[in-house]
């Protein structure tokens, strides 16, 4: 109580993120025979030789590094749907994509550990580098219009190492602009003309980026 | 584990709704609770099931691992039960930490009260108790008797104002699980009504939609 | 209250702000130092720190008056060019320090002052985060009142944990706890 209020408790580290992304599903092909597992979090498998199921990351990484099994790629991480993905990203400099909400974690645990299942892997790596390059650099752009108290602000098709990341800047940005745009202290009749939008735009919510 | 007679627990209105697995329940119920600067109902029931899960995967773990079940296996195992142990120690010590930083105030406000555990509260009485103590030995036996308490800077004071609050009207950021039509974000009529898409990351004062995380329809990220 | 143990809040409430004895108090000649009478008269021009011109202004003992860094030449500097006011030179609590006075002076110009410097002073504050290199703290930061540059270092720090992050480096430690078996409970 004595302490100041921790600015951090409230935020995920980057690897209690990647956490939550190692429940996502993904696809893997065993090369072995396993008895289903009856885990707390869900019942996979049984496993057989070259037939395809569905498990969570976490458990798919921990066989492919035992050498148990193949990775398959999610859909989205070719090297087609990323280049479309970055064309789209590239176009407009105001709206955001749809991805995966963990598509940087995911992308990069399957970097890690799972190398040699994924084709043209150079090129697809370089994509996704460019595809949150692109995104976070519209992201500052999106953020500099904030002007005014803002009661909502849509993050549209944000993910989530995104939101974490602009979130410690996001929520004090807003509180400060909350106080100071407070009705109590702005006039309406002190405004000058320049500092202000007009009316119809202090809508109750804004996008980050249209 | 009994927790004082709260509000309902959000869990208990939305499994009715939809089924999902405990993990998933704990894995939203840690997160939220990270993100939220009050301190939520505590799921007794979850954790309850969770625990009990946990103690009976530790002991499939001895077991294959004494009846020379292959390590393979027993180690996805072992992977399994450290991430929902993870999921639950971090979720009551988030708790943990919230009630040592707003203890008089959660101690003092019934609402908040009834959302702890019976242990939690033990806990919180506790340190409560230990901090004024300290509090008075050190400080406030010396200070002149209008100024002795340690909820209240003087005897004149209206209110407690010694005592920390959590900033509910802190933004959070959030994301809605289906649709939300036009609600009121504040009492006052100065904003207007609006609507979330689901799926989409809000940023939002958190006591606009407190009541909708509550009821589970919100989850903070 | 929940500022009472916010350092922050502490601090900016020890900045001076002048005030004027409405009444003549006795036994505080320590505020006015201009002759030896252990008085202050009716009128008497002094500097308090804020949290006290504000309990004296609450029992009509003081006006209180906006303090320097609010006056007429930080205004047209902030008009002129908001971006590259020194601003912790004038009040590192220049926001914190503004609200707080506003109800408690004539002048209600000061929320639109307040609102209008952080328009701009935000924006470069993002730019700045988004584009200086990290090792060189630009110079621009030496401008920035508290607030301002909480909202730098909150832009940047993030930031830093995620690149450390995607390096990569050594994952998950097995916490020491874990695979030993867990007490009853109680």
């Amino acid at each position: 109580m004595a302490t100041q209020s921790d600015p951090h408790a409230s935020e995920f580290s980057a690897a209690e993120l990647e956490f939550l992304a190692e429940d996502e599903m993904i696809e893997i092909v065993p090369n072995m025979r396993m008895e289903t597992l009856n885990l707390i979090c869900g019942d996979f498998g049984p496993f057989h030789p070259q037939i395809a199921t569905q498990v969570p990351l976490w458990l798919a990484v921990a066989l492919k590094k035992r050498g148990k099994c193949t990775i398959r790629p999610p859909e989205w991480m070719s090297v087609e749907k990323l280049t479309q993905v970055l064309e789209a990203e590239r176009d407009s400099q105001k709206t955001f994509q749809p991805l995966p909400f963990h598509y940087v974690e995911i992308s990069r645990l399957l970097f890690d550990h799972a190398r040699d299942d994924i084709p043209d892997i150079y090129m697809v790596r370089s994509l996704i580098e460019d595809i949150k390059d692109v995104r976070f650099h519209k992201i500052g752009t999106g953020l500099e219009v904030i002007s005014q108290r803002t009661a909502a602000l849509k993050l549209e098709h944000l993910t989530a190492m995104e939101v974490n990341i602009v979130r410690p800047f996001v929520v004090r940005a807003l509180q400060a602009f909350y106080k100071l745009d407070s009705p109590e202290m702005i006039q309406e009749s002190d405004l000058r003309a320049n500092r202000r939008f007009p009316t119809a735009n202090h809508g109750p919510k804004r996008q980050l980026k249209r | 584990m009994e927790s004082g007679s709260g509000e309902g627990s959000m869990m208990d209105d939305y499994e009715s709704l939809i089924s999902t697995t405990d993990a998933e329940l704990l894995k939203r119920s840690w997160r939220n609770e990270k993100a939220a600067p009050e301190i939520l109902q505590f799921e007794l029931s979850l954790v309850q099931r969770s625990t009990e899960q946990i103690q009976l995967m530790e002991e499939t773990v001895e077991e294959s691992m004494a009846s020379g079940v292959d390590p393979l296996t027993v180690s996805l195992y072992q992977m399994d039960l450290d991430r929902t142990q993870f999921l639950l120690r971090s979720y009551i010590r988030i708790r943990l930490q919230k009630i040592e930083k707003y203890m008089a105030h959660i101690h003092k406000t019934t609402e908040l009260w009834n959302r702890l555990s019976k242990q939690e509260q033990k806990y919180a009485q506790r340190c409560i108790e230990d901090l004024k103590e300290h509090f008075e030995k050190s400080v406030l036996s010396k200070l002149p008797d209008r100024y002795k308490s340690s909820l209240k800077q003087s005897v004149i004071s209206e209110e407690d104002d010694m005592v920390p609050e959590p900033q509910l009207d802190t933004y959070v950021i959030c994301r809605a699980k289906r649709s939300l039509g036009a609600f009121q974000l504040d009492d006052s009529a100065e904003e207007n009504p609006v609507s979330l898409d689901a799926g989409d990351p809000y940023a939002i004062r958190y006591k606009s939609i407190k009541s909708l995380v509550y009821s589970g329809q919100i989850d903070l990220v | 209250m929940s500022q009472y143990y916010d350092i922050d809040d502490i601090i900016a409430e020890d900045e001076l702000v002048p005030a004027v004895f409405q009444v003549s108090a006795n036994g505080v000649g320590l505020f006015d130092s201009s002759d030896e009478t252990n008085k202050v008269e009716q009128g008497s021009k002094v500097e308090l720190p804020f949290w006290l011109a504000r309990e004296l202004h609450l029992r009509q003992a003081v006006s209180i008056n906006l303090p320097h860094c609010f006056n007429q030449k930080t205004r047209e500097e902030l008009a002129a060019d908001a971006a590259h006011v020194d601003l912790r030179n004038r009040c590192p609590y220049f926001y914190e320090l503004g609200r707080k006075l506003f109800t408690l002076v004539g002048d209600k110009t000061i929320g639109t002052l307040l609102l209008a410097a952080f328009q701009t002073r935000y924006r470069e504050v993002l730019i700045k985060a988004q584009t200086a290199a990290l090792a060189v703290a630009p110079k621009f930061l030496t401008l920035l009142t508290k607030e301002e540059t909480k909202l730098y270092e909150a832009a940047q720090s993030s930031m830093v944990a995620f690149k450390k992050w995607r390096m990569g480096g050594p994952r998950f430690q097995k916490a020491s706890v874990l695979g030993r078996k867990r007490r009853p409970f109680e």
